[in-house]
């Protein structure tokens, strides 16, 4: 046991990679196909749930991080292979690790060829998902960083729509070529640490103590603010804020149900994350100067997603314009530097994976019977699909924020946040926690209005009077969900108390209380 | 008095053969294939033992070296150096040498090449290879040069009934010697600017301010750069390489990409980096030394920005593969570049070991993908179009994963060796912090963003397009399957462990001084 949690987040970032040996292994010595999901599944929940073992007792390190492992990986050039886990990111591997399985399930018919790579780049893409939310050396978070892209890539090329070449391609492309940039931001980092410290470093906590005892220092010129924007590019892209959203629609609607849930639930937040832990953290100047234009984007991306959003036929395209609304408040929740206002941008990054992951499965489900996610070719679907139906409506209101429900603690706390928050000018803050405001409105314009269309009145279609309701697998995989909708909506306190100390840690720093102090003053002090 | 010094070197030189036990080796093993092939040809099986034999021995004389103490740092009058440049780059040449043998064993025998003609003239095309990374002298580096050229120009044209090599081994003839005597033009520029051939010595002249002749050492350093341009291929001058590429055979072409190109840099590097340092305080040295850092620079963003360019547009694997390899030699000039601006003998090695590695990630990976692509190809190369990929990602997995692993490791994806030679390359050109090298920086970064797209497409056309025509999956003989394992293990090792290597691609043996010192007197 000692060994588990003394090595917990290494064996929960090779879990998966040897998960994914194993499915390989089956398939070329045994060859039933039909083994796959069931191992795939199998080892999923038991990366669930060894990943649960992170909310247990553990001893804080002297960085102020849990389960803290620091081994050198390359010595030319000082890199380490450092992990660990805070509050901030804790929820995040936990909701990686949730998601997995029922993303397994979510395909679990649907996959119709080539079965083992399926699973094969699904247990990969999990192991780089986790490798992100627990790298404390920088380029070891840029190699998971890219390292996830690839898998992506491949399951939505290979199992995607029509259109998937097209839009694996401008995934790929899109994301490379930000962190890209961010690479380039990461070795000068090192330089500039070499230059004025005496060694040079990609660690982060190093890093950081530097930054925080003066001894590093960006200057009076540009440079913290083009390092800034050089790692605020790779995460905008991620995000997406709003002008580099176009390859969300298009990776989204053509990925097969699994892909997109990850896509959705996870991937996206790890641009938010990356914003949160490493912006924040080294260019607290910086992050502060440009607060304005990422707050402006965000309530661009709000409206302009939802407004998009709006006149979309195709239900998956829609939901996928949803994120981009959503990933709005997130953005602007966090540039609002209050506690109130981060603490609601990570709740709405959980609330948004499990919400918006649901509706990709609820489209998957309804897709996978009829083929066709037009929501022209549906309507008056509650007579015939009543189960069906009700769980729809339910993920719905959530996604809108609805009270009691998920989306609401997140939301709410994003505008008291922006509303209470001091980093533009006068009334801007106010003005701007009005017009994200609109946005509910917005969502729930577009959101009911496609639920009622497809939904509500007459039986329009003939071909959907025979469509089957949700069958025992399905109606087991989306009860935990709505479970955890509702469960998130009346009592978050949980979730908020493990992530405040972090997330306060990191509002101190970016806001500049914390100067000349050290990172102990990131140290989460209890869960 | 000085005269009576150089009667004294020529009555006793100063000769260790020790120093150059591995170029030896590789010499007689060249010789004795060649012989034996007289008297017994045909027997592919034999010499290519004897060759792999003498390549493996030399290897292991080139660790020797590194690894004991108490050689001298130089002989032969200061002509040969042992020193971290030329013991990397060598393991380079040797493992890209014993890889492409391995390789081209199919395309020997599917052809009816000459075996014993091919192995002894890529035998002594290594040893030119050597020569140029261990020469410290002008006059040994393009005799090594030479050797090296005229023993590629034939194995570009050993497929005699194919127009297409013909047309290759033509232009690589032609073009080559017109570079070749750029080259020799430079050298003899710069011997009369400084009065010596010696690297060394050239430096020592520069670094005293003694030279009377800028104009000379501008105009001869100009020429250099042209000849060593063309040979390592930048842009402009590497418009021979995608038709030269295209038209080789494919395990020479793969060869052609790696091995040469490295050998390219490291004299290259020789002569600029360590010869043409910057001494701030002499006019002459610095004026040199800013133009060629500026020319330098100019043609690292060309040579990428052109080479991925024009790659996107290729439907030719083989022809991608050619102008992927221009591109490479931008990312590499970057890491050159940082050995060039470096301040301190450390840093220099450091970047210099850093272009040593990125070759070595780089022939790694290529050669493994070229080893995939000749298969795939078969006899007289039929199948290299896009198109021919077609779909084959699910008919022949391991060749197409493996080869999207050499994609994704040309395209510097972290866990691949190609992402830890990008870093160590770039590394040093920002360590400079002047405003046109993070310029620089960037636009490798850009275009390693470009490249994705044409990397990406082999994927996109094994694995997401259909096949319509038939497709019978190769079968994969045991020594390319050697070399595919070896390459996919040397992907993943450096990429994951390159550590130790980086490590020991930095440190210079520990010599002593030279026998004789006499040469340093000698004017």
């Amino acid at each position: 046991m000692d060994f588990i949690t003394e090595n917990l987040i290494t064996i929960l970032i090779l879990l998966p990679a040897f998960g994914a040996l194993a499915v390989l292994g089956h398939s070329i010595f045994w060859n039933e196909v039909k083994h796959l999901k069931w191992i795939t599944l199998g080892i999923t929940f038991v990366i669930f749930l060894v990943s649960l073992l992170l909310l247990g007792d553990s001893t804080l390190s002297a960085n102020g991080y849990y389960f803290e492992k620091n081994v050198v990986w390359i010595e030319a050039i000082n890199t380490n292979y450092h992990v660990g886990v805070d509050g901030l990111s804790l929820w995040l591997v936990i909701l990686t690790t949730f998601i997995m399985p029922i993303a397994v399930l979510s395909t679990w018919d649907a996959v119709e060829k080539r079965h083992t790579a399926f699973y094969v780049f699904l247990l990969l893409l999990q192991s780089a998902m986790i490798g992100v939310f627990v790298s404390l050396d920088l380029l070891v978070f840029y190699l998971f960083f890219e390292a996830s892209l690839v898998p992506m890539f491949f399951l939505i090329g290979i199992w995607g729509g029509s259109n998937r070449i097209y839009a694996a391609v401008k995934f790929f492309i899109f994301t490379a070529l930000g962190s890209l940039l961010m690479l380039v931001a990461i070795i000068s980092l090192y330089y500039m640490h070499f230059q004025q410290v005496g060694f040079g470093t990609f660690d982060y906590i190093t890093l950081l103590n530097s930054l925080q005892s003066g001894k590093l220092i960006y200057g009076a010129g540009s440079t913290g603010t083009l390092l800034f924007l050089a790692f605020a590019l790779a995460f905008s892209i991620k995000v997406p804020v709003f002008p580099f959203h176009t390859w969300l629609p298009d990776a989204h609607t053509e990925a097969p149900t699994a892909g997109s849930v990850i896509l959705a639930a996870v991937l996206l937040k790890m641009g938010t994350y990356g914003l949160m832990r490493f912006n924040f953290t080294l260019f607290p100047e910086a992050s502060r100067e440009l607060a304005w234009i990422f707050i402006i984007l965000a309530i661009i991306g709000i409206i302009y997603g939802a407004l998009v959003a709006m006149v979309q036929p195709d239900i998956k395209r829609l939901v996928a314009y949803s994120s981009i609304a959503h990933m709005g408040f997130v953005i602007l929740g966090m540039f609002s530097f209050t506690e109130l206002g981060m603490q609601g941008a990570l709740y709405t990054m959980l609330a948004h994976g499990v919400t918006t992951g649901a509706l990709f499965l609820l489209v998957g489900f309804i897709y996978d019977r009829r083929h066709t996610r037009l929501i022209s070719e549906y309507g008056g679907l509650s007579s015939i699909m009543p189960i069906y139906a009700t769980f729809f409506v339910i993920t719905t209101m959530a996604s809108i924020g609805l009270p009691f429900l998920n989306g609401f603690v997140g939301e709410f706390l994003i505008m008291i946040g922006m509303w209470s928050a001091t980093i533009l000018s006068g009334s801007w803050n106010k003005i701007a926690a009005m017009l994200a405001g609109t946005g509910v409105i917005f969502a729930a314009v577009y959101l009911l209005w496609m639920v009622q269309r497809v939904f509500f009145g007459k039986l329009t279609n003939e071909k959907n009077r025979n469509l089957r309701d949700l069958n025992a697998r399905e109606i087991g995989l989306m009860v935990p969900l709505l479970f955890l909708m509702v469960f998130m909506g009346v009592y978050p306190k949980p979730i908020l108390d493990a992530s405040k100390n972090s997330v306060v840690a990191i509002q101190k720093i970016v806001n500049g209380e914390t100067k000349g102090g050290t990172v102990s003053t990131l140290k989460v002090k209890e869960k | 008095m000085n005269t009576l010094l150089f009667f004294q070197n020529l009555v006793n030189p100063d000769v260790n053969v020790p120093i150059v036990l591995p170029e030896f080796i590789i010499a007689i093993a060249g010789i004795i294939v060649m012989v034996y092939d007289s008297f017994k040809p045909a027997k592919q099986r034999i010499t290519g033992a004897v060759s792999i034999i003498g390549l493996i021995l030399a290897t292991v004389a080139t660790f020797w070296l590194w690894a004991t103490p108490g050689n001298p740092a130089s002989a032969f009058n200061g002509m040969m150096v042992t020193d971290n440049l030329r013991l990397s780059f060598t393991v380079v040449f040797l493992l890209v040498s014993i890889l492409t043998i391995l390789i081209s064993s199919v395309w020997v025998e599917n052809e009816k090449v000459p075996a014993g003609e091919y192995h002894a003239l890529l035998l002594f095309a290594t040893v030119g290879m050597m020569f140029m990374a261990s020469g410290n002298d002008m006059v040994i580096i393009f005799l090594g040069l030479e050797t090296l050229s005229i023993a590629t120009y034939v194995m570009a044209g050993l497929r005699k009934n194919d127009l297409r090599s013909n047309e290759s081994a033509m232009k690589y003839f032609i073009l080559g010697s017109y570079a070749s005597a750029f080259l020799l033009y430079g050298m003899a520029l710069v011997y009369g600017a400084t009065g010596s051939t010696n690297i060394t010595e050239i430096a020592a002249v520069l670094s005293s301010g003694e030279s009377a002749f800028p104009t000379l050492f501008l105009v001869g350093g100009a020429m250099l750069l042209i000849g060593f341009g063309f040979k390592v291929a930048t842009v402009p001058f590497h418009i021979w390489t995608p038709d030269v590429y295209e038209g080789a055979p494919t395990p020479i072409t793969g060869f052609m990409a790696a091995g040469p190109k490295a050998a390219g840099f490291a004299s290259f590097l020789r002569i600029f980096a360590i010869g043409f340092p910057l001494v701030a305080t002499v006019q002459a040295s610095a004026l040199l030394h800013e133009s060629w850092i500026t020319a330098l620079t100019m043609m690292a963003i060309l040579t990428m920005t052109i080479g991925n360019i024009a790659a996107i547009v290729q439907n030719n694997v083989k022809r991608m593969l050619a102008y992927s390899s221009i591109a490479h030699a931008g990312y590499a000039l970057v890491g050159f570049i940082g050995a060039g601006v470096a301040t301190t003998v450390t840093g220099r090695d450091e970047a210099i070991a850093a272009v040593a590695f990125y070759m070595l990630t780089y022939a790694v990976t290529n050669l493994g993908a070229f080893a995939v692509v000749t298969l795939l190809a078969q006899k007289n190369d039929r199948r290299t179009e896009f198109e021919d990929y077609n779909g084959i990602g699910f008919k022949s997995p391991v060749l197409a994963f493996t080869l999207s692993l050499f994609m994704l490791s040309l395209l510097g994806l972290p866990l691949t060796a190609g992402f830890i030679g990008k870093v160590l390359v770039f590394r040093p050109a920002l360590e400079a912090g002047s405003a046109m090298l993070t310029f620089l920086v960037i636009v490798a970064v850009v275009n390693t963003a470009i490249s994705a797209y044409y990397y990406l497409r082999l994927i996109v056309v094994m694995f997401f397009k259909e096949r319509t025509t038939d497709w019978i999956a190769p079968k994969i003989p045991t020594a390319l399957g050697a070399v595919i394992l070896l390459t996919v293990l040397g992907v993943f090792y450096f990429g994951l462990f390159g550590n130790s290597t980086i490590k020991s691609f930095t440190k210079s043996p520990a010599t002593t001084k030279p026998a004789t010192t006499q040469n340093a007197q000698l004017k």
